[in-house]
């Protein structure tokens, strides 16, 4: 399509062969990119995994939004609609029904023993790791260690904070305050006690609510050693062992400065482009240029200079009088 | 006496946009760097700076390219064998003849406008600090495209500390610039040519 006008040129450019060529190669160049910036979208509609055969069995009872039961002996709602257009963005689009839910479903109605199928994320990860599924190597341990585990919260797994039907990792072209609060609100669904204008626990920290919009939960409840941005840790740390130090972001040397700074400008690089990444990137943080030494320095010479000039002005102005007078 | 024609209006209009530039930069930098609310709300400092940031790197380049090829660089060559000798006849009138009232060692003129100290100062301010205060500020924005580290250490914080060290020398600078156009034949005699673009009280250079 990007070619044939190049090919079904008669001008004289395009029937010299070496010519011809380079313009053949220049159509490449032009086509690449459109054709991989097309492969980032959303599968198209053929590879969706709910418009497979198998799952079209399924969503003809769970398209339904007020698919739900109530549980006999919790007395609880559940919920047994899908999303299917949060489904559709989700990062398993491209899954079917079966490829997680795979036994027990063959019979209408289901048997209530398919609903305790145990699905783990890690599990199904390192099953069909070969298949391009993220390897979460490591996570078992991080989740093992996390304070929702230890503490014995009960019924905690991993479909307690993501819900596999809708979770997309954050990144792409999402602006950060949307990935903080897509993030945060995993948390806060929970921990709705903190839907307070200076939340409980957080009464140490300057302009909690700034620090909320632009910063993630876990950018403080995670350990600072060995992080990697594009993987946050899933040791969720109690309240006491959090991060609490201001320096570990907000000044040099800290762990997490390079990162946090150079994760935002990437963001927002994806997100805007060359001049307006520029006008509005995000990725400053307060204290991240301030060195004591250096600013102590700065402003002694600044005074100095100023008593120096402030000095010679007077001079100036005393010898002026002088000369009048005399 | 008499009055001169120094400054067109180019480049007063070049002179007053870039000091603007050069006061936005300086009380946003100042309310980022120290985190101060009250003078400017966080979320207006940063893309003002940014875009003031910007501006200025227009102005600086539009500095050069005048001075390349628009006839302005002849105010910035300096003659070294003159030099030693022009540099202490000011420093002295500075700071003895200026109190005695001892005429200005240095007679502007339309080929010959900044005494030695000022084209000395003013070609380590726009070729020495500016460029790095530039290039510094960019790698802030584009710093991903960086290395993480450069000789161990953080490649964001050498930048800021680049960038925050040549702002102060330039804050610095401005001081003294301000001081010293007071100190023409009457204290606003400077400051008025570079409104009016007219020196006033100027005294005819071919005389001695």
């Amino acid at each position: 399509m990007f070619l044939r006008p190049f090919l079904n040129q008669r001008s004289p450019i395009g029937s010299n062969p070496p010519m011809r060529l380079l313009l053949l190669l220049a159509g490449l160049v032009l086509a690449v990119p459109a054709l991989s910036a097309a492969s980032n979208t959303a599968p198209a509609s053929g590879a969706l995994g709910l418009f497979k055969d198998d799952s079209q069995t399924c969503m003809r009872c769970h398209w339904m939004e007020t698919m739900a039961y109530r549980d006999r002996e919790t007395r609880e709602i559940v919920n047994l609609s899908i999303d299917t257009q949060a489904y559709r963005h989700s990062v398993h689009a491209e899954l079917s029904c079966s490829d997680c839910h795979a036994h027990g479903y063959s019979h209408y109605p289901h048997r209530s023993s398919s609903a305790d199928e145990n699905l783990q994320c890690v599990g199904c990860h390192e099953t069909h790791a070969d298949a391009g599924a993220p390897g979460l190597i490591g996570l078992e341990q991080e989740y093992a260690n996390s304070v929702h585990v230890v503490e014995g919260v009960e019924d905690f797994s991993c479909f307690a904070c993501h819900n596999p039907h809708t979770f997309k990792p954050a990144g792409g072209r999402e602006p950060i305050a949307e990935v903080v609060a897509r993030t945060n609100g995993v948390c806060l669904d929970c921990h709705e006690e903190l839907l307070t204008p200076v939340p409980q626990g957080h009464d140490w920290l300057p302009k909690p609510q700034a620090h909320w919009r632009s910063v993630r939960c876990l950018d403080c409840h995670t350990p600072v050693q060995g992080r990697v941005p594009e993987h946050p840790s899933h040791q969720i740390l109690p309240a006491a062992e959090s991060n609490q130090l201001c320096v570990d972001c907000h000044t040099r040397g800290s762990a997490l400065l390079s990162q946090l700074y150079n994760y935002r400008a990437a963001q927002g690089l994806e997100r805007q482009g060359f001049f307006a990444q520029a006008l509005y990137n995000e990725a400053y943080i307060v204290g991240m240029s301030r060195n004591r030494l250096l600013d102590g320095i700065s402003l002694s010479v600044l005074a100095l200079t100023i008593l120096g000039v402030a000095a010679h002005g007077y001079g100036r102005y005393r010898a002026y009088r002088k000369r009048e007078t005399s | 006496m008499s009055a001169l024609y120094l400054y067109p209006a180019w480049l007063r209009l070049w002179h007053w946009l870039n000091a603007l530039l050069f006061l936005t930069l300086l009380v946003t930098g100042l309310s980022m760097h120290y985190s101060l609310h009250w003078l400017v709300p966080f979320e207006v400092a940063v893309p003002v700076h940014n875009t003031a940031g910007m501006l200025l790197t227009g102005f600086w380049l539009a500095f050069v390219a005048g001075n390349l090829w628009g006839g302005n660089g002849k105010h910035y060559r300096i003659d070294l064998r003159t030099l030693p000798h022009d540099l202490m006849v000011q420093t002295r009138y500075y700071l003895h003849g200026i109190f005695v009232g001892a005429p200005h060692p240095f007679h502007v003129s339309a080929e010959n406008k900044l005494n030695a100290l000022q084209t000395l100062s003013y070609i380590g301010v726009m070729f020495g600090l500016m460029p790095i205060l530039i290039l510094s500020g960019w790698s802030f924005l584009f710093s991903t495209a960086l290395p993480d580290t450069l000789f161990g250490v953080g490649t964001v914080w050498i930048v800021a500390m680049v960038h925050l060290t040549t702002s102060w020398m330039l804050a610095l600078f401005l001081i003294v610039h301000i001081y010293i156009i007071t100190t023409g034949e009457t204290p606003t005699t400077n400051l008025k040519a570079m409104i009016s673009g007219w020196h006033e009280g100027h005294e005819d250079a071919s005389k001695p």
